[in-house]
């Protein structure tokens, strides 16, 4: 892997974000947890996405700083970036007629030259991201041919290729279903343990995110509310506080994780 | 499985270069009375023994060649970049007013300039008129941009604006022809029908340069235009400046588009068919610059043998490009439009 050895650190200091009107993110101040799976949950409009964004660089900032491996990200090239960050959006549009392999490739980007033909070093990455997503076999196939999960599937493996030691996803399960859903988080879960890659993601579903990170950050009105391991953050009273929510919380079975039960809401 | 290197790509790309090579001989041989291909290729290699083969060859013909090429290459080289950076087939010099532009500059000149029944002469007509067809296409390219540039760029609005411009540099050149006299305004609209008679040394030498730098460049922005098709958040987040290499694409085909109209008059349907046809035989998403350029070549001297040969009249090759295109720019918009439906 030609990822840089060292830890990487990703941090907002004191950082304001919005768009054309109001903040939307007021002197937020988070370190991404190195090395560990970690999910943003909250309501619709409380700034899970934007946060995302600001942390991935895709949102300059009003006031204050996002800093990456101790510098200020806006001081660094967005190709230097890419090569310690990968992101994606929620719900990434790709021009039809695009393959699998295409898509894929173009992960390879930051780490090109415009002199450069796509190298060894290139088609290994690539090849593994393939591997490691499960879409070796469709790497030929036409991005708008595939399913969902499939589609969901390769514009992973594009971020792969980018062989970042930072991964960012907004939103990764949206429109899947259940199976789906788990099945891709299980990618990420192993995309963080084989390479202790660190990963940050937008989830809507709390007992999913519960179930499958390492750290929960819980958002309302574009402030954290709290942030901890799962079963420290999903509580009934936050629950209730953040999302207005009334519900029991139980602990599954499995791996002594919390879940979710609704009861109603208000 | 190799992804970038693709065999389709390279037969089409030798395919190409022989048709160029094919095209350009037979131009070459065809202009005015066909002379033999040999006699041709005998004055080519410096042979003056017969002094009115080797001054029509070399004087004549091979400037008109090379002028052809040129704005075959350039003209659909700035359709490629446009096409690609607006991700949409529609968005083409000719239609964003840059072609437009051009001829309005031209056009002032000769009507503003021109000094009645003797029209340009000297300076003016061999310097001033590329100069003001070049400044007034990368003028209203750069009007375009400024005026469809919001937070992105958007299709529509870019090719709506386009349009806009397009519209207002057409009427200004049809109020200017009405400002100066007959002989004016008859040698306007020959530069505007896209001629390549008369194109000589002076004027071509210069463009070939120019035309070669600025091609090498595209070249260069092209495979990571191609980029720019995903959307704005993904193409930043592979860590592209997206606005700044919008800007340089669009920025070099309006210099580009510019270039070519300077050498043939604002040939119409190059920019906008060529890059096309070149992502249908290439198979790619986007329209890939070399073969954009190369299909471009053989449409622009193609239209100019035939527009000069098969009518007893010599008629400008952008009457034949104008034939040849039409068709295909309602079958693309038939197309586009299913798509969407």
């Amino acid at each position: 892997m030609s990822r840089q050895g060292t830890t990487p650190t990703l941090r907002a200091d004191n950082l304001t974000l919005g768009y054309d009107g109001a903040d939307i993110i007021s002197e937020l101040t988070f370190t991404v947890p190195p090395g560990r799976v970690t999910s943003i949950i909250g309501p619709n409009g409380c700034g899970k996405s934007t946060l995302l964004r600001g942390l991935g660089r895709l949102l300059k900032p009003r006031s204050g700083t996002v800093v990456l491996d101790g510098k200020p990200i806006t001081a660094q090239s967005t190709r230097q970036v890419a090569r310690r960050v990968g992101i994606l959006p929620q719900s990434p549009a790709a021009p039809s007629g695009l393959t699998v392999a295409d898509l894929v490739s173009r992960g390879r980007h930051p780490r090109q030259r415009w002199y450069e033909q796509f190298s060894i070093l290139d088609e290994k990455a690539l090849r593994h991201a393939l591997e490691s997503t499960g879409m070796a076999g469709l790497a030929g196939a036409l991005l708008e041919e595939l399913s969902g999960g499939q589609r969901q599937r390769a514009w992973i493996a594009m971020i792969l290729a980018q062989e970042t030691d930072i991964l960012l996803l907004d939103e990764p399960t949206t429109f899947l279903d259940l199976a789906h859903q788990v099945e891709l988080l299980e990618l990420v879960v192993r995309m963080n343990r084989e390479h202790s890659r660190t990963i940050v993601m937008v989830l809507h579903d709390i007992s999913l995110a519960a179930r499958y990170s390492d750290h929960l950050v819980a958002m309302k009105a574009g402030a954290i509310v709290t942030q901890g391991a799962p079963h420290q953050v999903v509580t009934t009273e936050l629950l209730h506080d953040v999302f207005g929510l009334r519900a029991d919380v139980v602990t599954e079975p499995a791996e002594g994780r919390p879940h979710v039960i609704p009861l109603g809401s208000g | 499985m190799s992804v970038m290197v693709r065999p389709r790509a390279v037969a089409v790309g030798v395919v190409l270069v022989a048709l160029c090579l094919l095209a350009a001989a037979i131009h070459l041989a065809n202009g005015g009375t066909a002379l033999p291909v040999d006699a041709v290729a005998r004055a080519l290699l410096g042979d003056d023994s017969d002094t009115r083969v080797y001054l029509a060859v070399t004087e004549l013909r091979a400037p008109r060649t090379l002028a052809a090429i040129i704005a075959g290459a350039c003209l659909a080289a700035a359709g490629a970049l446009t096409q690609t950076v607006a991700r949409n087939p529609l968005a083409s010099p000719d239609i964003l007013g840059v072609t437009a532009g051009s001829s309005l500059g031209a056009v002032s000149v000769v009507v503003l300039a021109g000094g009645g029944a003797a029209g340009l002469s000297g300076m003016a007509s061999s310097v001033s008129l590329p100069v003001a067809a070049f400044a007034g296409g990368v003028l209203a390219g750069a009007l375009v941009y400024l005026l469809a540039l919001s937070r992105s760029i958007d299709s529509y609005r870019l090719v709506l604006v386009g349009l806009g411009i397009n519209g207002l540099a057409v009427s200004l050149t049809t109020w200017m022809l009405t400002l100066g006299d007959v002989t004016n305004a008859a040698q306007a609209l020959t530069w505007m029908s896209g001629s390549l008679n008369g194109k000589d040394w002076p004027l071509v030498e210069p463009m070939a340069v120019l035309g070669m730098v600025l091609l090498a460049g595209a070249l260069i922005l092209g495979r990571r235009s191609a980029l720019l098709t995903l959307d704005d958040d993904v193409t930043t987040g592979l860590g592209v400046r997206v606005g700044w290499l919008r800007l340089t694409a669009f920025a070099l085909a309006a210099l580009l588009a510019s270039a070519g109209v300077v050498v043939a008059g604002p040939l119409v349907f190059v920019a906008l068919a060529s890059p096309q046809i070149a992502r249908l035989i290439t198979g790619s998403v986007t329209p890939p610059v070399l073969t954009s350029a190369l299909v471009g070549i053989v449409f622009v001297l193609v239209a100019d043998t035939v527009a000069a040969n098969v009518l007893p009249v010599s008629l400008p090759a952008g009457v034949a490009t104008a034939v040849l295109g039409g068709p295909y720019l309602i079958f693309l918009v038939l197309r586009y439009q299913r798509r969407l439906a």
